[in-house]
This record gives C-alpha cells, structure tokens and sequence, in this order.
C-alpha cells in the first residue's frame, strides 16, 4: 500500500524575509535554521513562519562543494546542505559541509588544510579506560579545552545556529580518526570522524590535498602502511631462512676417521672417506681434534674432493696447544681441536683428503746434531751417557697421536643468516626514522606533544 | 480489529487495538474515541506540516526480532525545532514509540513510573524542574538528565494509545547513558509517564514500506 503512493517531494520551497530569495528546505521536518544563499541571512524556519533572526546583505561565499551536490561516499548518496566556516577562536580554521540522506540521516564532510574526514554524530558516549576507548579502539589525546566559534554560515541546519558562537571540544586520535567532544552549556556531544581518501572526495567534485602539512592530528603515517607489508615481507624471509637453516639443515655427522700422526714431523696424507652430501647444497664443517697435542701444533690442509668432478674445496688449519707454568700460576693457550667450514658444497660422493704435519720439537736443552752435549766441554770426555729423549707429545702423550676427524653437514651459515637479517632490517630502520619524523611532525601541533628540550643547557 | 465509518464524514476508519482507542480520520481529521459507548469525536487534528521522514504510517519492521507496523504518529515542537514520535504496534498488541530527531531514532517502551522511583524522577514528577546533568540510576545503568523543556503537540495521525490535541503542553525529560540507552520521562500536569529503550538504525529496524522520497533510493533492505 504503501509503495503505491507517489514519492513526497525531496524539498519545499520558502522565500527569504531578508531578500525575497527562494530557498529550498532539503530536510524538511529536521532543518531549524537556514542562512540565505544570497544574502547570508540567518533565518529561523522552526515554525510553520518563517523568523528574520540576523540580517546580512553579503554575497554568499563560494563554496568548493555548492550546496546542493550530491555525492556518494561509503555506497549512501549524501547531499550537502549545510556549510560552516569555523576556527579556534579566528585562527587554525576549517570547514565543514552537513549532508543530508533522509534515509541515512546526517553525516559531516570536515575540510581541513585540504584533507578532508567523514563525520558521524555518536549515540554512545566513549568509555574511560585509562583513556579514552570506543569500540574497543583507544583513542590517544590530541587537543584540550578548545574553543571552537562559528565564522560563517550558509544552508540548513537542524539547530539554532549563530556566527559567533562557541563550544568547547577536546579531541582523540588514532590514526585515521579523530573523536571529538563538543560541549556547550546545555549538551555535550561526541562524534567520530574518518579521514577520507583524496580518491574518495571525487564524490563530490573535490580534488583533496593527499598531504596536508602539517599532517592532520588524525593521518596515518604514510610510512606505516609500507612498515607493516615491509614487516611481514621481512618476517617472512626471516622465517624462510630459519626455515631453510632448521628443516633443511640436517646438521648431521657424514663421516668420522682418524689419522695417525708420524713422530718425525714429517709431511703425511690420508685419504678419508668416500661420504656422501645429500642435499642440493649444504654448508660442510670438518672438525679435527688431536687430543694428545700438547706443546705443539699440527698443521692440516683439506682438500674436500668431489667423485664426480674432481673439484675440491679447500682450507688451511692448524690446531695448537701450550701451556705451562710461570710465576703467575700454571696457564694455557691455544686447542687441541680445529674446524674448518665450507658453505654451499653441492651434493655428491667426496673424498677428504688431509695433508698434515706435526711440529718438530726442538728441545733447546737436546744436543745439536744428535751427540754433542754442553757436558763436552766440562772436561770427562769419553763416552757420553745417553740423553733422555726431548719431551715430544707425539711420543709421551697419554692419548695415541692422532687426528680425529668429523664430517658434519651444518645447519645454517650463521654469518649469512646475521647478513641477511641485516641487508632486511636497513629499509625498516630507514622507514622507522622517517615515520618517527612524521609523527613528530603530526603531533607538533597537539596540546599533548611530548615537551622539546633543545634549548635547555 | 474495529472498523466503522467516520461520523464525521463517513470515510471507513479502523481501530485495531483496544489498547488504542483514540483514531484521527484518515480523511477529514476527526479526532475520534472508541469506548464502550461507540466512537465519538473530540476535536480535529490540525494538518501535519511537511516533512521528509522516510517512515509512514504502513511502514513495518523488526525490533529485537519482533516485528512491528506503524499505526500512529504524534509531532511535537519546542522552541528549537520538532520531531517525530512514530507509535509502532507489535504483534502481540504491545506497542513502543520509534522516536525520529535529527536524523536519529529511538525505540522506547512506557514502562511503569514506580518501578523507576528516584528522588530526582519524583521530584520532577512533583512538578520540579529537571536539574540537567544529574544522574539517577536505573536498573543497571546511570542515566543522565540531557534535557528538560516544554514541548508542543502540533499535530497527531493514526491511532494512538491517548488523545493528542494539537496545542497539547507537556514538560518533556531527556535521559542518555554512555551505552546508547535512553530514557524519556513525560509530565502532563499531575500525571507522569516513563520511556525506556535505546538508540536504533533505520537499517536495523529491517524496515518494509519506507516513504518514497522524490530523487532519493530507498535503502535496499526497505
């Protein structure tokens, strides 16, 4: 029945008592007051006769969204009704558009340095929750115990509007919104508003400043969308290398030998293995203890062989140990054990092939030349006694001479993993500096700036 | 479910609840009452002014999952402006007020006045003026007196639980919480009567047979 009846007109028509003027009432039933298109007069529409309450003889101010326009934003077509030219007593001013939807109500359009934000009245109050929280957002204070007047005024609005007159606000952020607190002697009222995109005021004819400076109280860093990505980039490629270091690391021992090590300090060569490398390519770690070593060294040169073409990785080690005893107590240096690394051996058959050479022990107290002894020169001549043998570890150890040999596939190059992470962190450091710049920028302006000491002492 | 012809003009008038005995024609605006006597006529309504609300009397919806039509409307003025107080008939013959101002709404149900005795809400319905700001407590929430003034009935159609006279003066008591609850307490004279309800969209009121509106789309789920 009721979709049968002819839509009721979207406006009525009223004449201006100040200037003969036609007006049309857009939200007939809502508006209270109207300032004349022409003439700026402010005129009271709140009974069936229209009231003269302020005369002006101004031409209207051009508006960058006429009233009238329509636009769509958030899927609602909205019309602008009302304009507002407001300031924090005379300075910091901005402006803002009533739209009207009689299906949808009111919303606000907020233009400010040429951003612009969605305004919405609120029928809830936000909560304090050590500061000030709605829908499970909290809301970080930006501005305190403003004074907010009207300038300028023209089209309808559903109160008594004046040029002139005050409220006290107060306002909340967070990126992208701003909750406002507007109190005059009879109400207080809260409303949230969203900063739009600049794509979005096409709507309404609107080219938006894209970057207001300085930044809006409510504007997102512009650094923090690619932050995050860059983030989650990072965090994934660090849990790939993990990953790749954890899973595909195996770290398992190839192979384990020994190689015996000649008393005479002469060069050997042993041959260990064959042992396999599974994988694609894998960090190798050769670990070579000697446990008899002791006042001495060994030095040992790998040659890691592949069967099937012969190419070798190479590395030089050697393992030391001393020790002794001086006036300080008894002290050590050095380790009976060396390690040398390869990173990224292909898979294959491989022989390790272990050249090495134990250190000749000169014993400075053992004659020259096998014979001539400090005693020859003390008189007695004759046959010598025979000389107790230099201390050689090779020979007097407790442990056989040897080299003990362990193959092991590693997990992860450590220093690569530290580099990697590194060359990931840099543009994050680099986007943390200039977002941390933003937001002093943004926040410069707030009564909650966090206080500048540069020029104490 | 009532229908006669008007005694005024003859025009068929229906009376769908008992609970709602007073009835403006549809036709002429007599302001009529049903008792057990039959319908007699009180007075004439005065002519709704234009607005564009998008209820109408027709218009159905959903609250809580309770589905409701409106039957009735009363418009009232104060010195700022004047809204809507839309009467919605539920189905099992209760009835709560869609409250329509400044592009908002608000369901509210009467609820008996002494089950909300405060000393503010009977100081008030003493004939006190409401201190606005003061809190009273009701059931679990605090409510605060947001606003208090004199209101007008300018016009009335439909049905309606009592007779609305246009001129009719009432003092008229806002109450809001932090939670989108509200509360409305009325006073006419010695009588007090009090409304309790929260805050509603349009579009969650699922609402059927919105008013056309020249040039404007009727919300898909109208």
């Amino acid at each position: 029945m009721a979709d049968a009846a002819p839509p009721a007109p979207a406006a009525k028509a009223l004449s201006c008592p100040s200037c003969g003027g036609t007006l049309a009432v857009r939200a007939a039933g809502y508006t209270v007051t109207i300032a004349c298109q022409y003439c700026s007069s402010i005129l009271d529409v709140s009974q069936p006769d229209v009231k003269l309450v302020t005369q002006y003889h101004e031409a209207a101010a051009r508006l960058e969204i006429p009233l009238g326009t329509r636009g769509t934003l958030r899927g609602v077509e909205w019309e602008a009704i009302g304009y507002l030219a407001r300031s924090e007593r005379g300075q910091y001013g901005w402006e803002e558009y009533l739209l009207f939807n009689p299906y949808h109500g009111y919303r606000w359009l907020i233009a400010n340095r040429g951003g612009w934000s969605f305004g919405e009245l609120l029928t809830v109050v936000p909560g304090h929750d050590g500061g000030i929280t709605l829908d499970g957002k909290r809301y970080k204070p930006f501005f305190a115990d403003g004074t907010a007047q009207v300038d300028y005024v023209v089209g309808e609005f559903y109160w008594r509007v004046k040029r002139g007159e005050t409220v006290r606000t107060d306002d909340w952020v967070r990126p992208g919104f701003m909750l406002s607190r507007e109190a005059d002697d009879r109400e207080v009222s809260w409303s949230l508003s969203e900063l739009l995109d600049p794509k979005e005021m096409k709507a309404f004819g609107v080219t938006a400043n894209p970057k207001p400076s300085p930044p809006l109280p409510h504007q997102p860093s512009p650094h923090v969308g690619w932050l995050k990505q860059g983030l989650v980039v990072a965090l994934l490629a660090i849990a790939v290398l993990l990953g790749v270091a954890i899973f595909s690391g195996g770290g398992g021992t190839v192979f384990t030998g020994t190689a015996p090590i000649a008393a005479d300090g002469s060069e050997q060569e042993a041959t260990l293995g064959p042992f396999t490398l599974a994988r694609a390519r894998q960090g190798v770690k050769i670990e070579t203890r000697v446990p008899a070593l002791s006042n001495g060294w060994v030095d040992i040169n790998y040659a890691l062989v592949s069967r099937a073409d012969q190419k070798a990785y190479t590395a030089s080690k050697a393992a030391e140990a001393y020790s002794g005893r001086d006036t300080d107590g008894s002290w050590s240096e050095g380790s009976r054990s060396t390690g040398a690394s390869f990173a990224a051996v292909p898979a294959g058959t491989y022989d390790l092939i272990v050249s090495y050479r134990g250190n000749v022990w000169v014993d400075p107290t053992a004659p020259l030349n096998g014979g001539s002894n400090p005693g020859d020169f003390f008189g007695g001549g004759g046959a010598a006694a025979p000389q107790p043998a230099a201390p050689d570890w090779r020979r007097d150890g407790g442990e056989p001479p040897q080299l003990q040999i362990e193959v092991r596939t590693t997990r992860f190059q450590g220093g690569v993993l530290v580099l990697a992470l590194f060359l990931i962190a840099i543009p994050l450091l680099i986007g943390l500096i200039r977002h941390a710049a933003f937001e002093s920028t943004r926040t410069g302006e707030s009564d909650f700036a966090p206080v500048l000491s540069d020029e104490e002492d | 479910m009532l229908t006669i012809d008007c005694p005024n003009c003859g025009a068929p008038v229906t009376f769908r609840s008992a609970g709602l005995p007073d009835r403006v024609c549809d036709h002429c605006r007599s302001m009529l009452v049903r008792s057990d006597a039959g319908v007699a006529i009180v007075g004439v309504q005065a002519a709704l002014p234009f607005d564009v609300s998008p209820l109408q009397i027709g218009t159905r919806g959903r609250f809580d999952g309770k589905p409701f039509e409106i039957v009735g409307r009363v418009r009232w003025s104060w010195t700022d402006g004047s809204w809507n107080e839309w009467l919605c008939l539920f189905g099992d013959s209760g009835f709560g007020w869609l409250g329509e101002a400044m592009g908002q709404f608000m369901m509210t149900f009467e609820r008996p006045m002494p089950r909300v005795q405060s000393p503010v809400l009977m100081a008030i319905q003493r004939g006190a003026d409401a201190p606005i700001g003061d809190r009273i407590k009701l059931d679990d929430d605090m409510l605060t007196v947001a606003d208090a003034r004199e209101v007008e009935c300018i016009a009335a159609e439909g049905e309606l639980p009592f007779t609305a006279p246009p001129g009719w003066r009432i003092y008229s008591v806002d109450f809001r919480t932090t939670s989108g609850r509200v509360a409305n307490m009325q006073r006419d004279g010695d009588e007090a009567h009090f409304y309790d309800g929260r805050y509603v969209t349009l579009a969650e009121l699922q609402p059927a047979g919105l008013r056309a509106i020249d040039g404007w789309a009727i919300p898909a789920n109208g």
